[in-house]
Parts: C-alpha cells; sequence; structure tokens
C-alpha cells in the first residue's frame, strides 16, 4: 500500500537536514511535544498544552489574535508604503498622489493599511473590554493587564503619529492641535511639545520625527512588549477561560 | 436553506478556511483588476480608433506612445500627467478634431514640456483620471482654470508686458491705476512693491481748490462728476459724507489769499477754447463731448464739469503754477501770458453742471461731526491714496495680495451665492465687496466684465509658485528708474514735466518719443527753434507736443544739456558731413527712396506727391537730423529705438549713406529761411 500523507511528513521530519535546522521534532510523546515548542524561539512564547475550551471562539472572540493580525497586516503594507514614500515637505504629499494615481495597487496597500489601522484601534479597545468584563485581568494576570495597557498606549500612538504622514491639511491641524493639547502638562508642557515636533510649529522637523517613530521606534516598542503579552500568557497559565482559576 | 449554506461554506474548519481564501483571492484580484480599467486606457484606445481612419495614420501612430505619460520637471516642481490621456497635443495635423482630449495645443512660445500644463492651467497635474485632474475635490483645491483667464500663467515669471497678453497686462495696468495697489501690497518676485501709476491728489489744501458741497457730491457718487473717475465708490451715507467733508475742510491749511484777480467774466469762451486746442491740454485730459462720448487722454482728470469743481483764484494758480499747489503733479507749467491764462481759466470755469450740486444743502458742520468725519477718514484708509493732515498713511491698510492667485480656499470667506473656487471668489469680491459683508472696507468700482476679467487674471499671476520661482525664469518688467537729470536743464525738465510724456533713461511716459539719445539723433538748431515753437513731425497725430513758451535762454540751456547728455554711445555723431556727399549719390539715394525701399508708402518728402502718413515727414529731415544717426538708424532702427514700427530693412552701407545724402538734402525750406 502507498504511503499516507503522513507517511511522507514523518519521513521529512526525520531526514537530516530537517532535523539540523528544527533540532528535536514533533513526536508522538508529551515530552517530544514541549520539546518541539521549548526549542523553537517562535513557538517557545506558546504553552505546550492548552486546554481546549481556551480555543473555542466564547472564550476570547479571537480579539487578541486578530488583534495580532492586523498589526502583521500594518507591518506588512508598512513596509511595502515606505518603498513609495519621502518623508519631505515638498515631497511627503506628492507620494501620496502617485500612490493614487500611478502606483500599482497603491490604492489597495494605502487603504488596506488605513484601514487595518482603524480595526487595530477598535480591536485592541475590544480586546481590553473584553479582557475587563470577563474578570481576566484578575490575580496572576495583573501584570499582563498593565503591559495590555501600555500596548493599548502604543497602539493609540502609532495611529496619531502615522496620521500626519500624509501631510495633508487635515494631517497638519490634526498635529497641532495635538501638539497643543501636549502644551497643557504643567511645567514642561511647552518643553515636551518642542522635543515631540522639533520646533515649535508643525513642519519638516514634525514630519521627520513622526516618521521615524512611526517605522522605527513605536512599531519596535510594541514587537517587544507583545513578545512579553505572548510569554506572560503562558507563564500565568494559559488563557482565561471563566472557570475561576486556571489549574 | 440559510444553515445549509452556512454548513456547506463554513462547516468544518478546512471549509471554512476554503471559503475564506476564496473570498481573499477576490478582494486581491479586484486591484490588478482596477488597474487595468484606469480611464486613460481608454481614452488611448479611443485615440488610436480616431486616427485609423486619418491620411497620415502612420505618422501619427508611430509618435503615439501608449502608457503612462508625464512631463517631468523637479525643480519647478511639476508632475503633469496630463499628456496621458490629452495624447495629440504636438499633433497640428489634427487641428480639425473637435472632441477633447484629442486636441492639439495652440502655438505658444514655448515648448510643452518646458513647463508642463499645470502651471498655467492649473488642475491636478499628477491625477491620471478626468475627474480627478480637472474638478475642485477634497483633496485638491485647484480645479482647471477657465480660458479666459489663462494669461495669469504667463505672468507668473513675466512681470514685463508681453504683446500676447493683452489681458493680463490691462489688468496690472488697472491695479497701478485704480489705486489698488494704494491699500494692498501687490509684490513681484524679484521687484518690490507694485507702484501706483496715478497718485491721488494730496488734500492737504483743499479748501482752496473746491468747496465742500463739491467735496459732498463727489464722496457720494464719483462718477457722477466724472464718469472716467478713477476713485471708487464708498457707498457712504449722506451723514457720513457731510462729516467727512466738514473733517477735509477743517484739515486744510488755510488757502492763500488770492493772488491773482479772477478772470474776465466775460472770457471769450471761442478763443478760451482754442487756447486749450493749442495748448493740447486734450492730450491728458478728456472731456464728455456732445455726443456723450470721453475725448482724451486719461493722465490727468477728466474736466467736463470742472468749472463746477475748482475756485477761480486756485485755477489761476495753478494753470501757471501747478507745482505750487502740488509738487508731484505730472501738469507742466505752461509759462501762460496774463491774457492765455484769463481766456483758459474763463473756457474752464465755463464748464458745469448746475445739477451736480443742486441738491446739496449743507449746515456749517460742528465740532463733532468734524472729529466723526476724521474717525471715517481713518476707517475708510483715505489716507492711503490722499495726502491728509493729521492723518498718517496706514502700512497695510488691506491684505496683501503677493500671493492671492494660490490662496487656499479654506482661508476665504464665500460670500452666499458665489462658486466656490478662487476666480469666483475674485470677481465676486471686485464687482460688489458689499455682498461679503456691511463691514467689508472696500469700496464699489464700476468696471465692465472685460476689465474685471483683466483684474482677476492679473491677481490670479500672483501664486506662491511665482514668488519662489528660480531667478534665471523671471523676466522683470519695466520698473521707472529714478533718473534725475542735474543743474539748471534739470530744473526746467522737471518744471515742464518732460517725463510725462517723454522717457529718459528708463524714466517717462510713453505718449510721446523716447528721448535718451535725442543729442545724437538731431541737430542743435533745429532742437532750439522746435523746443520755442514745436510744429509737428506727424501729421496723422492728433497729439503733439505742446508750445511751453520757453525763452530763448531756456531752449538754448535745454539744447546744451540735450545735446551734451543724450548721446548714443554707439556711434560718433559728428563722423559725417553732410556736405560731402555727392550730387550721384543724392540720385541713388532718391531712387533707393522711391522704388527699391518705397520709403513714400509711409513718409512724405514731397508734399505734393508722396502720401505716407504712418511715420514722420521727412520734408524737413535734413535740418532735423544728423547724419550719422539716420545711417544707423536705417541700418537697424530697433538698435537706436528698441519697439519702434520703422521695418529693419538690413540695409547695406552702401544703400544706407546713398539715402542718408538723398534725405539730408530735404532741408530746402528750413534752409531758406
Amino acid at each position: 500500500m502507498a504511503k499516507t500523507l503522513e507517511g511522507y511528513i514523518s519521513e521529512l521530519q526525520g531526514t537530516r537536514v530537517w532535523r539540523s535546522v528544527f533540532r528535536g521534532g514533533a513526536g508522538a510523546n508529551n515530552l517530544r511535544r514541549s520539546l518541539a515548542v521549548q526549542q523553537n524561539v517562535f513557538l517557545h512564547l506558546a504553552s505546550v498544552k492548552i486546554s481546549r475550551r481556551s480555543l473555542s471562539f466564547r472564550a476570547t472572540w479571537f480579539l487578541g489574535t486578530l488583534s495580532l493580525g492586523t498589526f502583521l497586516i500594518l507591518a506588512i503594507t508598512g513596509i511595502l508604503l515606505m518603498l513609495y514614500y519621502h518623508p519631505s515637505v515638498p515631497q511627503a504629499y506628492a507620494d501620496m498622489k502617485d500612490l493614487q494615481f500611478v502606483v500599482s495597487a497603491g490604492v489597495f496597500l494605502r487603504n488596506l493599511h488605513r484601514w487595518s489601522a482603524h480595526a487595530m484601534v477598535f480591536l485592541v479597545f475590544a480586546h481590553m473590554f473584553k479582557v475587563f468584563y470577563r474578570g481576566a485581568y484578575r490575580s496572576p494576570r495583573e501584570f499582563n493587564w498593565v503591559i495590555g495597557v501600555v500596548l493599548l498606549i502604543l497602539t493609540l500612538l502609532l495611529s496619531y503619529t502615522g496620521y500626519l504622514l500624509p501631510w495633508d491639511q487635515l494631517a497638519f491641524w490634526a498635529i497641532t492641535v495635538g501638539a497643543n493639547l501636549m502644551s497643557s502638562v504643567p511645567v514642561l508642557g511647552q518643553k515636551f511639545r518642542f522635543l515631540m515636533l522639533g520646533g515649535n510649529t508643525v513642519n519638516a522637523n514634525a514630519l521627520l520625527r513622526f516618521y521615524v517613530l512611526h517605522c522605527v521606534i513605536l512599531p519596535l516598542t510594541a514587537a517587544v512588549f507583545l513578545a512579553i503579552h505572548f510569554w506572560r500568557i503562558r507563564k500565568d497559565g494559559g488563557l482565561y477561560t471563566g472557570q475561576g482559576d486556571s489549574k | 436553506m440559510l444553515r445549509r449554506i452556512g454548513a456547506f461554506l463554513f462547516g468544518d474548519s478546512a471549509r471554512a478556511f476554503g471559503t475564506l481564501a476564496a473570498v481573499l483571492l477576490v478582494c486581491l484580484a479586484i486591484t490588478p483588476a482596477k488597474d487595468h480599467f484606469r480611464e486613460w486606457h481608454r481614452y488611448q484606445k479611443k485615440y488610436l480608433g480616431l486616427i485609423r481612419t486619418r491620411g497620415d495614420a502612420a505618422t501619427l501612430q508611430r509618435r503615439f506612445q501608449d502608457g503612462l505619460q508625464q512631463t517631468w520637471i523637479p525643480e519647478l516642481g511639476v508632475v503633469d500627467r496630463c499628456t496621458t490621456c490629452h495624447v495629440a497635443m504636438k499633433e497640428i495635423s489634427l487641428q480639425d478634431v473637435a472632441t477633447q482630449p484629442f486636441r492639439p495645443h495652440p502655438s505658444i512660445p514655448h515648448t510643452l514640456t518646458e513647463f508642463g500644463c499645470a502651471m498655467c492651467h492649473r488642475g491636478q497635474g499628477a491625477a491620471t483620471g478626468v475627474q480627478e485632474a480637472h474638478s475642485s475635490t477634497l483633496a485638491w483645491e485647484q480645479p482647471v482654470l477657465a480660458a479666459r483667464y489663462v494669461e495669469s500663467g504667463c505672468g507668473q515669471c513675466h512681470s514685463n508686458a508681453l504683446t500676447g497678453t493683452p489681458q493680463l497686462n490691462l489688468g496690472r495696468k488697472m491695479l497701478a491705476r485704480y489705486g489698488c495697489v494704494s491699500c494692498h501690497a501687490i509684490r513681484e518676485p524679484g521687484q518690490g512693491r507694485m507702484q501706483s501709476t496715478n497718485p491721488a491728489p494730496p488734500l492737504t489744501r483743499i479748501s482752496a481748490k473746491t468747496s465742500r458741497e463739491w467735496i459732498f457730491a463727489w464722496l457720494k457718487d464719483p462718477q457722477a462728476y466724472a464718469q472716467t473717475a478713477t476713485m471708487p465708490n464708498f457707498q457712504l451715507s449722506d451723514d457720513d459724507a457731510r462729516d467727512i467733508s466738514a473733517f477735509l475742510m477743517n484739515q486744510s491749511a488755510a488757502p492763500p489769499a488770492a493772488a491773482s484777480p479772477a478772470p474776465a467774466a466775460a472770457a471769450d469762451p471761442q478763443a478760451g477754447a482754442s487756447v486749450y486746442g493749442e495748448s493740447f491740454c486734450a492730450s491728458c485730459h478728456a472731456t464728455v463731448n456732445a455726443a456723450g462720448l470721453v475725448v482724451g487722454g486719461n493722465i490727468g482728470p477728466e474736466l467736463t464739469r470742472i468749472g463746477s469743481k475748482v475756485k477761480p483764484d486756485w485755477l489761476m494758480e495753478w494753470l501757471s503754477s501747478p507745482k505750487k499747489y502740488d509738487p508731484h503733479t505730472l501738469m507742466p507749467r505752461y509759462r501762460f501770458e496774463q491774457k492765455q491764462l484769463d481766456l483758459l481759466a474763463g473756457f474752464l470755469q465755463a464748464k458745469t453742471d448746475s445739477d451736480l450740486l443742486a441738491k446739496v444743502q449743507l449746515q456749517p458742520a460742528s465740532a463733532g461731526q468734524i472729529a466723526h468725519g476724521k474717525i471715517l477718514v481713518k476707517e475708510r484708509g483715505c489716507a492711503s491714496c490722499h495726502e491728509i493732515n493729521g492723518v498718517a498713511k496706514p502700512e497695510s491698510f488691506a491684505p496683501d495680495l503677493t500671493m492671492i492667485g494660490s490662496q487656499s480656499l479654506a482661508k476665504i470667506v464665500f460670500a452666499e451665492g458665489v462658486a466656490h473656487t478662487l476666480p469666483d471668489y475674485l470677481q465676486a469680491k471686485i464687482r460688489n465687496p458689499h455682498s461679503f459683508g456691511k463691514a467689508t472696507k472696500m469700496p464699489q468700482y464700476t468696471f465692465p466684465a472685460s476689465q474685471v476679467d483683466a483684474l482677476v487674471t492679473a491677481l490670479l499671476a500672483q501664486t506662491e509658485r511665482a514668488q519662489a520661482l528660480p531667478a534665471s525664469l523671471r523676466v522683470a518688467g519695466k520698473r521707472e528708474s529714478d533718473y534725475h537729470p542735474a543743474g539748471k536743464a534739470g530744473q526746467l525738465i522737471a518744471d515742464m514735466n518732460c517725463f510725462s510724456c517723454h522717457a529718459i533713461n528708463g524714466r517717462g511716459g510713453d505718449m510721446a518719443p523716447e528721448l535718451t539719445w535725442e543729442g545724437s539723433s538731431v541737430q542743435r538748431k533745429w532742437l532750439v527753434s522746435f523746443l520755442k515753437n514745436p510744429n509737428t513731425l506727424r501729421p496723422a497725430l492728433i497729439r503733439r507736443m505742446p508750445r511751453f513758451n520757453v525763452t530763448n535762454a531756456e531752449a538754448e540751456t535745454l539744447a546744451d544739456y540735450i545735446m551734451t547728455v543724450y548721446q548714443t554711445p554707439s556711434f560718433d555723431g559728428g563722423e559725417l558731413d553732410a556736405a560731402k556727399f555727392g550730387p550721384d549719390e543724392v540720385e541713388h539715394g532718391r531712387q533707393l527712396f522711391y522704388s527699391k525701399y518705397a520709403c513714400q508708402s509711409c513718409h512724405i518728402v514731397d508734399s505734393k506727391s508722396d502720401k505716407g502718413y504712418i511715420g514722420p515727414t521727412l520734408t524737413h529731415v535734413g535740418a532735423r537730423l544728423s547724419a550719422e544717426w539716420i545711417v544707423q538708424w536705417l541700418k537697424n532702427p530697433q538698435s537706436l529705438r528698441p519697439g519702434t514700427i520703422e521695418p529693419n530693412r538690413n540695409m547695406s552701407d552702401e544703400d544706407a549713406r546713398a539715402l542718408t545724402a538723398y534725405l539730408m538734402k530735404q532741408n530746402r525750406e528750413v534752409a531758406g529761411k
């Protein structure tokens, strides 16, 4: 009888090349399974074992996973958009126009980025409410709640810094208003504002600062906090499933 | 049913995955499809269909380039993709095609790729769709400019007056003439602020000149007094006009005691009219004739109803010495004899309109009214144009219009019923400023539609881009120099205001010939006699040089100065001696004059047979011009006087010399005297 698909796969996993890349493979017993997770840089954030209940739609409405999904879409489309965009005053708006008028799939790319950004803000908030109303923030998950709040703030900051980049009237005035809000911080307000804009008005320096924040600093920070967030899920005993405290 | 479909699509995880993947694929397929169905593909296909049936199809097809086209000029920030649809811009053979976007561009002095399209036509050059490119959208304020304003594009680089842009030139002249630039600062790139060419009279001694009643009537409606008045209507209420007139009379310095007696009451109107005519007053001043037509020049004010305005004493003083009243006036001092003065003053004084002041009844002004008048004068910005005692000229009374042509619509408050475009806003603002609210300070002008279009065109040329253009692209306009001739002759030139009509060294008017190199051109003897008694050189012209009654000494002084100072550096006037021309040369010149060059079509040498009225009469030219000048002039007239209509015939040295020999003989009558 011909080999089954599983047969081919297990044969592939037995090869030397496979073993050299993945070290221990998935296996039939719990030890091998847990080794497969622990020895993989990507998988080791996840639990070796999870309850079936925590995979159900009802437990989480998949809000955290969806937030991560939008984040990944944003990262990919954002990198593609960076190929067409110059963060300079004379060029920024013209680049928007070029994306609209001449770049193949430019409108699609931009809209995907834009709508995913809106969706991410919405999903992150929904995620937080779900966690809050289900009481999933309680011990031992208090710290992960705090990380979550940091991630929420990072999401909002990403959204805000991205808003300036099209360099149109809407962007300009939104950032002007935001910067003025900043200056109402007691004592250091004006300094903060100056630091944020790289000057006293929304201009070339502000555009460059927001670009660097939006494309480098904030995404990297968010990635780090995301890693901690996922790692803590495992450390705190997996997803909260509503069955009292986890075992 | 629904449940079954649900089960079919999302029944288990494999089905759900498959369904979602299919949906995603469809979504992704939309994007390349949209790219493929862009509008410009359709226009390019249509164009190919259009040219297929034409005679020159092969040539047209070869020259056609498919795909996105663009004019990209990074240093000017131009990215224009208009030629993606307007594919036949350069195909002159398609001139009969009526449908856009396939018509060729009319011939212009620039190549089409030198500046792109949107620089002149506006619209969104980068766009590749009809709607986005032509219309105003939320993301682009500038729609395509109506064709009638398109000359504004030229004005962004050209501050000079081009022959191809009459509307722009008119608009700019009007901005300077109608006081726009007195309240609004309008800067031309690299040239500083546009200056008024028609300065309003000073009001510091207005009470010597006219009555309070006239001021009141004038303030209420300047055009009722003179239909060519440049002052706009400020739409003042009776009370406001009363108070302003009270203040203006009050601030005026007391009139000096009447020095000259009032003109004889029984002045002969016929003789007065002839003094008016002989002095060529109408070269500068207009009057409305019996047929209701405005006749005369526009350098000075209209005189149709002058008798209802000015006081007799003032008029006498003004006619005998205009600079006494207004040191900056353009009016020359005529050195009239007393009899001429009486006649002219009497003639002007009789030009009255009894209706003008009939209804004006003013009580003596109270202190409160005078104070209120002063406030109004400040509020209305009167001192922007007029010099007034006690009211300083406001620095920037009205908004700066230097970049009004690229003003963001977001910064404009539109009146009701005005379309939301910049040209429409400017039109409405000029036509009816008060539709923008009662508090609007801008006065009401009465321009016909064509002049409003010209003004809007000139304002639309004032763009941010124009200010930012590289200096190498700018073509500077002619700016008046501040040339002041020195010495005694300089005083005479100022006294007679020669610059009102003649230009010398870049300063002065364009009514009369340019005199910068007059000394190289004419003979001294002729010049002296001409200054004393100017006769006409061009019989076809109505305007000519008036007689200023200069004395012998004055004429000699002026002639000396002109002969010495106004010399061209390009040749030496003394080289050619007219006496050395032989009779053969003269005869050869005569033949050239009448046959080869046919000069008699424009000039007259023999007043019996020649009929040329275009150029100056040459019957006395041998006594008037220097021989060397004639030679040089014949060889290249434009090098001596740019813009002259005398054609450049590329004459050889021999021909020019022979013609000069012939022309220098044309001095019989003068020589005979």
